[in-house]
């Protein structure tokens, strides 16, 4: 039943975006979905575009893979498009019919807001598809470094992360091994109302929650039995590596800041006649 | 402190609480520095609690420990132990902190605020000692149970401990699993000088040790060698314990008035046997033969497996093909042993049995595929069972598996009801929903009485209340419950104790005479097989390399150790036995081994005969 939910997306390959330092993948989506959100006309969005794009071709995820996150979110995507398009009001009219009025301006609108979203989901794709759960922790974790000064734990937080990723892969066998067992003496998950499925769940969730709690306390004794004790003494073998390559997306980044700034606020000069085609409002 | 010991305990007591008894109780001993310790005991004995003692993890109630010279009594003392005592535990999985290799076995060196540096080389160094430095940057998940133990011990030991605890690390895993695990475990021994206390169930484990310790009801009975601690055997068995095959063995062939030494090892006792035999003169010579198994057929409930194939996760990156084509046939009415190490496809094999996993053809979306031109009929996975079509989507599944009971491995962990009574009748409520109340209890009682527990004392009891051997039971009495025809179980006896095991192949085989037909059993315990099976099938890499009868398969060791099985022991001393021109054909049972042993030391075996 769990089988097709393959945990997290990661992608299995080398590339220069797999190898990229997970902090600069981050703080780049960040900025990346700050910008779209900024940019106020389409030259702007295809700067944007353009970035995401030669983003995916460095990482060397097929495109059907990163397609297949945005159709998760297909339906948000055309429910927006269309709402957008009946109740954006503006000056050129375009088709009247019954009390529905479409403008020029709810057009623009809504494709500009589509290709937003995709780009954004795009992006989001792939940070998960080129980047591990673990590093994505790690990323984090180094992320949130500054907060210890206000004595936010940090390190507890990270160890709370990366030990649910650890166990994940886990709990999930043991849920199928539990609902075959089930399954084995009679247990029908698939047919009768909503009841009967939620109560049909009882079975699983019992023996998956004993199970969570009985590994738990192994796990405790284990770490205990490892000598661990907090995150006074402690040192950390891993560190992030910042190198070229995350240098060069830095630039890459930055120059994307710099062109959509410009292209925001100098973007009506370049072709005036038809701007108002081309920015939204 | 003496030099010559690392731990010291005096008059050490423990109980857990609202437990009435001691855990551990009046316990005085020392380990000697560099030694190789086992002890062993029955579940429950205080063998475990021991190991939590020596490392702080427990305080005793009463007592002294010194580790190292240092005092555990005084809890301060715990932190500083914990860098020197390191314990393996039972299950690789529960004790993993991180999703890759190398940032688990740092976890130990992190936590003790060991520089970066220092921390790769460790790493190297501990991987290394465990044969596992090629898995650095992987992910536990994907390795198998004896490479995950290993990992385990490299954790334990980037801290550089001095001793080695391993509380029952090999329990879960399979012989090869076990064999790596205690290699490595001897080498650190041998060859670093760690000292290593070695917890087991297993009384060839325990046999590899310098010392071993026997403990009882949290106390220590017996110390002495392996050799002196199984000259006993008799007193063993009082302390619920079984004696390993080989003095069974010695013991039955000693009765029968052979002069037999006390020997650990196959090769010995083989030397021994022929040496019994040329001081009579006899030099080669042959039992008689035995006489496999035979069930009359065709049979109703017969199951044939054809060309099966089976792939996980296919169209992902990680699709790997679990069966390969396989064609079986088990007769009704057999005690069928399914054989095979972790990964070689049995699990999957089963459950295809009752349509946990349906064939392709028995799904509801399938359609026929048409066949290009030119291109190979695809081939097709068939399984009956009984009258069963298992590939026909028309196919009642659910009186199939009502029909084809199935106990998962671990069977006690799928407990889920208030009370064991409704625990053991939610199967029967779901195959049949029209019983009355007193038909239901009259099932409930009559599985749970086969399942040899008092029905009265038992049925208003929470089932997490129980102890472990009881739930087990319990577990196997919940599908029991609809008097299934066929009865297949993953590693039944995995986990428990020598006593436990014995007692639950005696349950199964009360089953199988009473209750259900037929019944599978899954394990990698090769001596198991041999000893109650009729009839068994290896299965290697997705295909059924032999079925036969457990001798037949097991007169091919060198083919079964190739694909990296064991064979019971007394095939091991046959195949030597067979080496000096002494045949001795036996079904590998302990019983009949000995038996025909004799028979070609009295001079009447085949030989004689023809």
């Amino acid at each position: 039943m769990l089988n097709d939910v393959a945990f997290g997306q990661y992608y299995p390959t080398q590339s220069f975006m797999h190898r990229l330092d997970p902090r600069i993948k981050i703080l780049a989506l960040i900025s990346i979905i700050v910008l779209l959100f900024c940019a106020s006309n389409f030259y702007s969005l295809a700067l944007c575009a353009i970035v995401v794009i030669a983003a995916i071709a460095s990482s060397r995820v097929p495109f059907k893979s990163v397609l297949r996150s945005v159709k998760a979110v297909m339906f948000i995507l055309i429910f927006t498009a269309v709402l957008n398009l009946f109740f954006h009001k503006g000056s050129m009219l375009l088709v009247e019919w019954w009390i529905i009025k479409i403008y020029l301006e709810g057009v623009i609108f809504s494709a500009f807001f589509v290709l937003r979203l995709f780009f954004i989901v795009m992006a989001s794709a792939i940070l998960t598809l080129t980047t591990t759960p673990v590093s994505l922790t790690d990323g984090i974790e180094s992320l949130l470094k500054p907060l210890t000064f206000i004595k936010f734990p940090v390190h507890e937080l990270a160890l709370i992360m990366s030990i649910a990723l650890r166990f994940i892969p886990t709990l999930i066998d043991e849920t199928n091994r539990i609902i075959a067992a089930q399954k084995a003496r009679g247990a029908d998950f698939e047919s009768g109302n909503i009841f009967k499925r939620i109560k049909a769940i009882v079975p699983i969730l019992i023996p998956l929650l004993i199970s969570a709690f009985r590994r738990a306390d192994e796990l405790g004794d284990a770490m205990d039995a490892r000598c661990y004790s907090g995150s006074k003494t402690r040192t950390k073998y891993k560190k992030l590596k910042f190198g070229v390559r995350d240098l060069v997306a830095l630039i890459v980044i930055a120059a994307l800041i710099a062109g959509v700034v410009l292209f925001n606020i100098y973007g009506e000069q370049i072709c005036p006649e038809i701007y108002q085609y081309l920015r939204i409002r | 402190m003496s030099e010559e010991f690392i731990i010291e305990c005096e008059n050490v007591k423990f109980s857990y609480p609202e437990s009435p008894t001691f855990a551990v109780n009046n316990v005085s001993f020392a380990v000697k520095k560099g030694e190789f310790l086992s002890i062993i005991g029955h579940n429950g004995s205080g063998k475990s609690t021991l190991s939590r003692l020596f490392n702080g993890l427990l305080e005793p109630d009463d007592g002294k420990i010194k580790v190292l010279g240092m005092d555990l009594a005084e809890g301060r003392n715990a932190l500083e132990v914990r860098k020197h005592v390191g314990i393996v535990f039972q299950n690789p999985d529960n004790q993993m902190v991180a999703s890759i290799v190398e940032d688990d076995v740092a976890f130990g060196p992190e936590n003790v605020g060991i520089e970066r540096e220092e921390i790769g080389r460790r790493i190297d160094w501990a991987l290394k000692a465990v044969g596992m430095e090629k898995y650095r940057n992987s992910t536990p998940t994907r390795l198998s149970g004896g490479q995950k133990q290993r990992i385990a011990v490299a954790g334990v030991l980037a801290v550089k401990p001095d001793v080695l605890i391993l509380d029952e690390s090999t329990a879960m895993l399979d012989p090869k699993g076990r064999t790596e695990v205690i290699e490595v475990v001897r080498r650190l021994n041998k060859e670093e000088g760690i000292t290593v206390i070695l917890i087991t169930h297993f009384m060839e484990e325990a046999l590899l040790a310098d010392r071993t310790v026997v403990m009882n009801k949290g106390e220590i009975v017996l110390t002495g060698t392996p050799a002196e601690i199984f000259e006993n055997g008799g007193l063993l068995e009082t302390f619920n314990l079984s004696l390993p095959r080989i003095s069974v063995i010695s013991n039955a062939l000693r009765d029968g008035g052979m002069s037999i030494n006390n020997v650990l090892y196959p090769d010995e006792l083989a030397q021994e046997i022929l040496k019994n035999l040329s001081n009579r003169g006899i030099c080669g010579g042959q039992s008689s033969p035995y006489a496999p198994f035979k069930l009359n057929s065709p049979h109703e409930w017969d199951i044939d497996i054809k060309d099966l194939t089976y792939t996980y996760s296919k169209k992902s990156p990680f699709a790997t093909k679990a069966l390969n084509g396989v064609n079986l046939h088990i007769d009704d009415g057999a005690f069928f042993g399914v054989i095979g190490h972790t990964g070689s496809g049995k699990s999957t094999l089963i459950q295809h049995l009752n349509a946990l996993i349906k064939l392709p053809t028995a799904e509801k979306k399938y359609r026929k595929k048409k066949v290009k031109k030119g291109q190979p009929e695809p081939v097709i996975s068939r399984i009956s069972v009984g009258q069963f079509e298992l590939s026909n989507k028309k196919c009642d599944f659910k009186a199939l598996r009502a029909s084809v009971g199935m106990v998962f491995q671990y069977p006690e962990y799928q407990l889920f009801a208030e009370t064991v009574f409704k625990d053991v009748a939610f199967g029967l409520k779901n195959f049949n929903k029209n019983l009355s109340d007193d038909e239901i209890a009259q099932a409930v009682e009559d599985s749970i009485k086969i399942v040899g527990l008092d029905y009265y004392e038992i049925k208003d009891k929470s089932p997490f209340d129980l102890s472990g051997g009881q739930k087990r039971r319990v577990a196997i009495a919940g599908v029991l419950v609809t008097k299934p025809h066929i009865l297949i179980l993953d590693e039944p006896a995995a986990g428990l104790d020598p006593k436990g095991k014995n007692e639950i192949m005696e349950l199964l085989h009360k089953i199988h005479r009473e209750w259900c037909k037929t019944v599978i059993i899954v394990s990698h315990d090769m001596d198991e097989i041999a000893d109650n099976c009729t009839q068994a099938a290896v299965i290697s890499e997705g295909k059924v390399f032999a079925c036969d009868a457990p001798a037949k398969i097991f007169s091919r060791a060198d083919e079964l150790k190739a694909l990296g099985l064991d064979i019971p022991l007394t095939a091991k001393v046959s195949a030597k036995l067979a080496e000096s021109g002494v045949i001795i054909d036996s079904d590998c049972t302990v019983e009949d081994f000995s038996r025909k042993v004799l028979e070609v030391f009295n001079g009447n075996g085949g030989e004689a005969n023809a």
